[in-house]
């Protein structure tokens, strides 16, 4: 078993004039797949991220701070550990994602564990 | 608990949460920020509810959603309010500046906050969307826009009527005050009255395809029953509203068969009348029956006690449902009773009563144009056995509005008289 990092790339935001019931039908496909990928016990965390962001770097000895680089419809929205036996069933995993249709994509990273 | 129990008790506690929580949602923040600050708790309710979203979808969804809900509401008014102020000191708007701060102070020290039981808040809205200065339309689609979390395009769906008309009504809505308990007595005919239009809208949409809205009788039952359980609203006809819905609610699922096909009451499976609902309204009819007043609910809420218990169409006790008509109709004279009352006095007196009586109900403003006269004048006609009159009134029904559903309940009686005319 190896662990592997679903970064949540792009896709459209969330629209402040939904009703309620738009709003539940939208968040009921991200439930029901975090709660498959708990039950089947391969979650291992999620967290949301906040848009923007900065750099730092060091640059002639001093830090600058920068950013973010990202383009919007690139940037990270979130992510989420989960484990799997190899990249290949990672891979099946993620693409249960609801991110994709929302025209979200996913960057799929393992997690080194020497 | 197994996995799967736990994913239905998932999906069971979110199927109606976020329009759940929206009438909480506002009804509370509209308690501190006053309802001239409609429109900043909307805000505050839209952003909560996006960033439950983002949240939720990573987290997974917390342990107690309608606290969290609560919880970032209470901040992200404060975050709204804050921008709000900015906006005013801006615009040089100091008193309303200090209005709001002082609001925003209070929203802030509410300790009750995280109360589940803000039943008090829900009702304190009904009676705020009914402020007499409001016409009736406008009282309901208030209601059912900060009381049952529905927004401008569902209320002009429900209604066929443009998104544009409902959000002008809404408009001219606020500013309203939050009536003070000596006035919640004068408003109370009122409440009722948009609850009941609310049920009806819901048991028996006119309009549209769909022949029964469900989630509009369940949104009328539940506000019903928060006010028949307070104080303020624990009066008999409170009650008798309530049976009245509960007792009509019970017969929902028999209304319809499986292609949402029009079932008229003697055509049901009353094996499938939801026994619990009927019960439910049984008991808050007799809680009505306290004291002298007897209000069109409880005659209406009466008749549909007679069909409740009666075995079947041809045993339900008419005689006891013609006398409820009689006294509905000196109480509230208006020709749909009439018309009601006439199907009654068909079954006690035979049909030939029935088309004598529907004459005169026929000649009262508006009749000949209804489609349910000319529907019940045809199945008199059909039980008569008079084929061609019946097959005269079914084809004026025809040419009159209606629903998808009872068109197709129309071109079925059509082709079994044709059939039968031969």
């Amino acid at each position: 078993m190896a662990q592997y990092m679903l970064l949540i790339r792009g896709g459209e935001p969330f629209q402040e004039e939904y009703s309620p019931e738009q709003f539940q039908r939208l968040i009921q496909p991200y439930i029901d797949w975090s709660n498959k990928l708990r039950a089947e016990g391969r979650s291992r965390g999620g967290e949301e991220i906040a848009a923007g962001g900065r750099t730092l770097r060091v640059r002639d000895g001093s830090f600058v701070v920068d950013g973010p680089y990202a383009e919007t419809k690139e940037d990270i929205g979130g992510f989420f550990i989960i484990q799997a036996a190899d990249e290949d069933e990672a891979i099946e995993v993620a693409k249960d994602c609801p991110t994709f249709h929302r025209g979200g994509f996913i960057e799929l990273r393992a997690i080194n564990e020497h | 608990m197994t996995d799967s129990a736990l994913s239905t008790q998932h999906a069971a506690l979110l199927e109606d949460l976020f329009r759940r929580q929206a009438a909480r949602i506002v009804a509370a923040l509209t308690r501190y920020l006053g309802p001239q600050h409609l429109a900043l708790a909307e805000d505050a309710l839209q952003e909560t509810f996006i960033t439950a979203l983002r949240s939720w979808s990573y987290r997974g969804v917390p342990d107690n959603p309608p606290a969290w809900l609560m919880t970032v509401a209470r901040n992200k008014a404060l975050d709204v309010v804050r921008r709000e102020r900015e906006l005013l000191v801006k615009q040089g708007e100091l008193a309303r500046e200090a209005e709001l701060h002082a609001r925003a102070g209070e929203l802030e020290q509410a300790v009750e906050w995280l109360d589940d039981d803000l039943r008090d808040d829900q009702l304190r809205m009904i009676f705020t969307c009914c402020h007499p200065a409001l016409a009736r339309e406008a009282q309901v689609a208030l209601t059912l826009k900060l009381l049952c979390g529905l927004g401008v395009p569902e209320i002009a769906r429900a209604f066929l009527v443009p998104e544009s008309t409902i959000a002008q009504r809404l408009v001219r809505a606020v500013p309203f005050g939050v009536p003070d308990a000596a006035e919640l007595p004068a408003r109370l005919d009122a409440v009722l009255d948009v609850l009941y239009l609310l049920f009806n809208e819901g048991y028996s949409a006119h309009r549209g395809d769909d022949l029964v809205r469900p989630d509009l009788c369940a949104e009328a039952i539940r506000l019903a029953s928060i006010l028949a359980a307070h104080p303020a609203g624990a009066r008999p006809k409170v009650h008798a509203l309530l049976a009245l819905m509960l007792l009509h609610a019970s017969r929902l699922p028999a209304r319809t068969d499986a292609r949402g096909n029009l079932l008229l009451l003697e055509e049901q499976d009353r094996a499938r009348w939801d026994r619990r609902l009927i019960l439910a309204g049984l008991r808050e009819l007799s809680r009505a029956a306290a004291g002298d007043e007897v209000s069109a609910y409880h005659l209406q809420a009466g008749i549909a006690a007679c069909h409740a218990v009666a075995p079947d169409y041809a045993a339900t006790n008419w005689r006891q449902i013609l006398s409820s008509y009689d006294d509905l109709l000196a109480l509230e004279p208006s020709p749909v009773v009439a018309l009601n009352r006439a199907v009654a006095l068909a079954m006690v007196a035979g049909p030939e009563a029935g088309i004598a009586e529907l004459e005169r109900v026929g000649a009262m403003p508006g009749m000949q144009s209804y489609y349910l006269l000319h529907m019940t004048a045809g199945e008199f006609f059909r039980r008569t056995g008079d084929i061609r009159r019946a097959l005269e009134h079914y084809r004026r029904a025809e040419r009159l509005p209606a629903t998808a559903p009872e068109r197709r309940f129309l071109a079925r009686r059509l082709a079994e008289c044709a059939a039968r005319d031969g």
